[in-house]
C-alpha cells in the first residue's frame, strides 16, 4: 500500500448561492487544478442527492464532462451527510492501491433554492423509516441523544451554547464560512425550540457549497497518514448507546492504527457538529477526551482557537455551513489551510489535523488524518 | 407484534418543528420493552418524562403509545418486578440512599432518579435478526 499525499485544497464560500450545483464543483475544482498546475488521471465525485435538489443524476459523468474531463474516469460517491470524506477515502484507496496516481476528489451541494419543509425532508429520507414513520427527524433523532447525554451528565446545556458561540466567532473569521457574525450565550439559548433540547441555534444551517481535494502518489510535505470508517445500525433504537456513536469509535480506531499514532498528536481539530452536542461528545468517541472531560473542556476555552486544542476553526457546521457531500472535503481543506500557513485571520499551530465526519445519524462515520510532514 | 404493558424510556424529545403530514407538537419516546426490544411510540405530552422512567405502552391500529404512570403506579410496578426479594430490597436501599444524599447535595431539591430500574445500556439485546 502506498503513500498518498494531499497535492492541492480548495472550497467555494459556503451560504445562499446563485451559482447552479455544477458551476460551484468547478468553481472548487479548478481551483485545486490550478493550484497543483496539474491534470487528474481519476475523479471521484460526491453531492448527497442531486436527482432530488438539482434534478440532475449520473452525476459523475455530469461533472466529468462539466470540467471539461469527460475522458477521465469518474464515478459517484455517496454515504449520505459523510459523503466528502467516503469520497476522499475512494480516492484513498485509488492511490494508495497503485491503480491512479492523481486523483480529483470534489464534493458539492446546493439546496437553499428548496424550501425548507422540503429540504428537510430529503434529508430525511437518511433516517430508518420506521422510525421516520413516527415523525423522526435529524434534529429530533439528535434531540434524543442530547437528552439523553444531558441525563448522564456528560453535557450541560450552557456547554453545547458554548460550542454554538465558539463556531460562530471562528466563523466571523473565515471568509468562506457561511454565517460571518458572532453570536451570544443570550442568543443560543433564547433561540426557538426545534426538538427539545436542541435549539435554532444548536443546529446547523442548510448551505450551497463545493470544495474539492487533489490526492496524488508523489510526496508533497502533506500526507494523508490515517482514514478510517466506522458504521452501525440504520435504526437509533438498535443502538448499544444513545450518548456516543459507535461508527465514530471504530473510525477513529482505524485512523489512527493506519496512521500509526494516537489521539495526543491531534493539534488541530475539525468535528462535525450538525448540532452542538455532537462536538462535545464526538471529541470524546474520537479518543481526544476521556468520556464526561469534553464538556468541562467546551466551558473552559480549551477548544478555542487560542486554547490547547482549536475545534472547528472554520466555525464548523454550524458557523461554516454545511452543504451535505461538500463538507467532509471542506474540513480536509480547512485542515490543509491550517497546516500550511493559509487559514487567514484564524491562524493555529499544528503539523496533526483530524477531520471528523458523521453520516446519516452516525450510521456511516468517518476520521481523517492529515500530517505535516516536510 | 401485540405489545401493551410497560417499558422503561430510554429517551424523548417534542418536536416544536413537524415534518410534513405532523402537526406539532409532536412527542416522541424511545421505549425498552422488558425483553429488551425498543420501540418508538407518540405520546401526549414529554414533560413527565425522564429517563430510565417506566411507562405504560399500548398500541391502537398499529402505532405504538406512551403514556405517563403516577408515582403509585410505578411503585407497584417496582415491587412486581421479577427478581428475588433481596435484589427487590437492595435496589430500593440503593436508590434510597441516592436520593438522601442528592437532597442533601442540592440543598433540599429531590432530582428525580430511576436509576434503580435502569440497566445499564451496554446490557441491552440486539435485534434477533442481526448477525455480529
Amino acid at each position: 500500500m502506498r503513500d498518498v499525499w494531499i497535492a492541492a485544497a480548495a472550497m467555494t464560500r459556503f451560504g445562499r448561492r446563485s451559482e447552479t450545483l455544477a458551476d460551484l464543483m468547478a468553481e472548487a475544482a479548478l481551483e485545486a487544478l490550478r493550484e497543483a498546475d496539474c491534470q487528474p488521471d481519476t475523479l471521484v465525485v460526491t453531492a448527497m442527492a442531486p436527482e432530488e435538489f438539482v434534478g440532475e443524476g449520473n452525476f459523475a459523468s455530469h461533472i466529468g464532462t462539466y470540467l471539461g474531463l469527460s475522458h477521465v474516469p469518474a464515478i459517484r460517491v455517496e454515504t449520505a451527510t459523510s459523503s466528502g470524506a467516503a469520497a476522499l477515502y475512494a480516492g484513498f484507496a485509488l492511490i494508495a492501491s497503485g491503480f491512479h496516481q492523481r486523483v480529483l476528489v470534489v464534493g458539492g451541494e446546493k439546496m437553499t433554492h428548496v424550501s425548507t419543509p422540503r429540504v428537510s425532508e430529503i434529508i430525511s429520507r437518511v433516517i430508518d423509516p420506521h422510525e421516520r414513520s413516527y415523525g423522526a427527524t435529524m434534529p429530533a433523532l439528535a434531540a434524543m441523544v442530547a437528552r439523553s447525554a444531558l441525563a448522564r451528565g456528560l453535557i450541560a446545556e450552557t456547554d453545547m451554547a458554548c460550542v454554538a458561540v465558539k463556531n460562530h466567532a471562528n466563523g466571523a473569521r473565515n471568509p468562506y464560512a457561511h454565517f460571518q457574525r458572532p453570536v451570544t450565550l443570550e442568543e443560543v439559548m433564547s433561540s426557538r425550540l426545534i426538538a427539545d433540547p436542541l435549539r435554532l441555534q444548536h443546529c446547523c444551517p442548510i448551505s450551497d457549497g463545493a470544495a474539492a481535494v487533489l490526492l496524488t502518489s508523489e510526496p508533497t510535505g502533506l500526507k494523508l497518514a490515517g482514514m478510517g470508517q466506522g458504521t452501525d445500525y440504520l435504526a437509533v433504537r438498535y443502538r448499544k448507546s444513545l450518548t456516543g456513536f459507535r461508527a465514530t469509535q471504530d473510525a477513529a480506531k482505524a485512523a489512527f492504527a493506519m496512521a500509526g499514532f494516537g489521539p495526543e498528536r491531534v493539534q488541530v481539530a475539525e468535528i462535525h457538529d450538525a448540532f452542538a452536542p455532537f462536538e462535545i461528545l464526538s471529541l470524546e468517541d474520537i479518543g481526544l477526551f476521556q468520556r464526561g472531560k469534553a464538556t468541562k473542556a467546551a466551558q473552559n476555552g480549551e477548544l478555542t482557537l487560542e486554547g490547547r486544542l482549536p475545534v472547528n476553526p472554520s466555525g464548523g457546521l454550524k458557523a461554516r455551513g454545511h452543504a451535505l457531500a461538500a463538507t467532509g472535503l471542506a474540513q480536509v481543506v480547512e485542515l490543509v489551510w491550517q497546516l500550511t500557513g493559509r487559514a487567514v485571520g484564524r491562524q493555529v499551530n499544528a503539523r496533526v489535523g483530524l477531520a471528523h465526519s458523521i453520516g446519516g445519524m452516525a450510521t456511516n462515520n468517518w476520521v481523517t488524518l492529515v500530517e505535516q510532514v516536510a | 407484534m401485540q405489545v401493551s404493558g410497560y417499558g422503561s424510556v430510554l429517551s424523548y424529545t417534542t418536536l416544536t418543528v413537524a415534518p410534513e403530514g405532523f402537526k406539532p407538537p409532536l412527542h416522541i419516546a424511545v421505549v425498552e420493552l422488558p425483553g429488551g426490544a425498543r420501540i418508538f411510540c407518540h405520546g401526549k405530552e414529554t414533560g413527565a418524562l425522564k429517563i430510565g422512567r417506566r411507562v405504560a405502552i399500548e398500541q391502537v391500529d398499529g402505532i405504538f403509545y406512551f403514556a405517563s404512570l403516577g408515582l403509585a403506579d410505578r411503585l407497584t410496578l417496582f415491587w412486581k418486578r421479577r427478581g428475588a426479594a433481596p435484589e427487590r430490597t437492595k435496589d430500593a436501599v440503593k436508590s434510597a440512599v441516592k436520593r438522601f444524599f442528592s437532597t442533601y447535595k442540592n440543598g433540599g431539591t429531590v432530582p428525580s432518579t430511576e436509576n434503580g430500574t435502569q440497566a445499564s445500556e451496554e446490557e441491552k439485546a440486539l435485534p434477533p435478526a442481526e448477525k455480529r
